[in-house]
């Protein structure tokens, strides 16, 4: 069994739809690499573990933002599979996306720890638990894809990475940070859409609320 | 696209809708200085359905507004989707409240 991919392609001049078939039986990923390497040397996108790990293959399957690797084609029930780069990023050529401006915020939300005293730092497995899943994010930048105020603002992913390094016990920088983040936080509608394709169900649409009332009560001196 | 991003964007088109009206409303009551108001009871009749449309506007975007201050205070997110769901009910029930009300 085959179904059609119609993949939106971009030369660096114009963009044009073009369509492939392929077989059913295995991921998105897998089939673009059969295109690849089979019908059309020339389609260019991005992918590295496949395996849902590095977040490189996060691409627009039928509007939506997901990865590619883990998206079996029977499981989309299509049989004609629409392929888009992500929304919200420049697209380099065909599905292959500049990640430039997104590492540029992300920055912004000073995603590291920081460090005022000196010495060892220790940590309880319930200290690291208060924001080991947020440590799980892959910077695929599906949720920036899926706001759509994302280009007005920072997005969700790097309010993520800030509210991950907040609840780090080894963290003294949350002031900094909350101070960074309090011109840029503001812009979200709740429109919750990061929330529903985030391929590792962080919740960026929580997290942002909850770190704009964290700004609030900072702004606020509470 | 998703019922989020359609309850986002209806949000923002009622907004507008909404801010128009407001204008409007205070060119009309303005122009009640003229005494004019035979005719202006006769435009607003000839309006009825659009009113009728405006209150449904009205209500999507304080239906929908309450939503969103409950969960920007961080408040039930985990029943987003029903809160999404619950939204659209609550609007369409009042509306057609309001519509049997003004009809009858």
């Amino acid at each position: 069994m085959e179904v059609i991919f119609r993949i939106k392609r971009f030369d660096g001049g114009s963009s044009y739809w073009d369509e492939f078939k392929v077989p059913i039986n295995m991921t998105v990923l897998e089939a673009l690499f059969y295109i690849k390497e089979n019908i059309d040397s020339t389609l260019a996108f991005r992918a590295f573990c496949r395996m849902g790990i590095c977040g490189s293959c996060a691409i627009r399957i039928n509007k939506k933002p997901m990865l590619a690797c883990e998206t079996q084609i029977s499981k989309l029930e299509k049989e004609t599979i629409e392929l888009e780069p992500l929304k919200n990023f420049n697209v380099i050529k065909d599905l292959v996306t500049d990640f430039e401006g997104f590492f540029k915020k992300q920055k912004l939300a000073k995603p590291y720890l920081i460090r005022k005293s000196k010495g060892e730092i220790q940590q309880t497995p319930k200290q690291l638990e208060e924001y080991y899943k947020y440590t799980l994010c892959i910077k695929c930048g599906a949720c920036v894809s899926a706001c759509p105020v994302a280009k007005r603002c920072l997005g969700p992913a790097p309010v993520v990475a800030a509210h991950r390094f907040n609840r780090d016990s080894r963290d003294e920088g949350k002031e900094e940070r909350l101070k960074a983040l309090s011109d840029h936080i503001w812009h979200c509608h709740f429109v919750s859409d990061c929330s529903e394709v985030c391929p590792k169900n962080l919740h960026p649409a929580e997290v942002v609320q909850k770190v704009r009332l964290e700004v609030l009560k900072f702004n606020l001196g509470w | 696209m998703s019922l989020n991003t359609i309850a986002f964007y209806l949000h923002r088109i009622t907004g507008v809708v909404l801010s128009l009206y407001l204008c409007m409303h205070f060119t009309f009551l303005t122009s009640l200085k003229t005494g004019d108001y035979e005719r202006l009871v006769k435009a607003s009749k000839e309006f009825f359905v659009l009113h009728l449309l405006l209150f449904l506007a009205c209500i999507y975007h304080g239906v929908n507004g309450i939503r969103l201050v409950i969960h920007e205070f961080g408040y039930m997110y985990k029943y987003r989707k029903i809160l999404l769901y619950l939204t659209f009910v609550i609007t369409f029930v009042i509306w057609v409240l309001f519509c049997w009300k003004v009809i009858k």
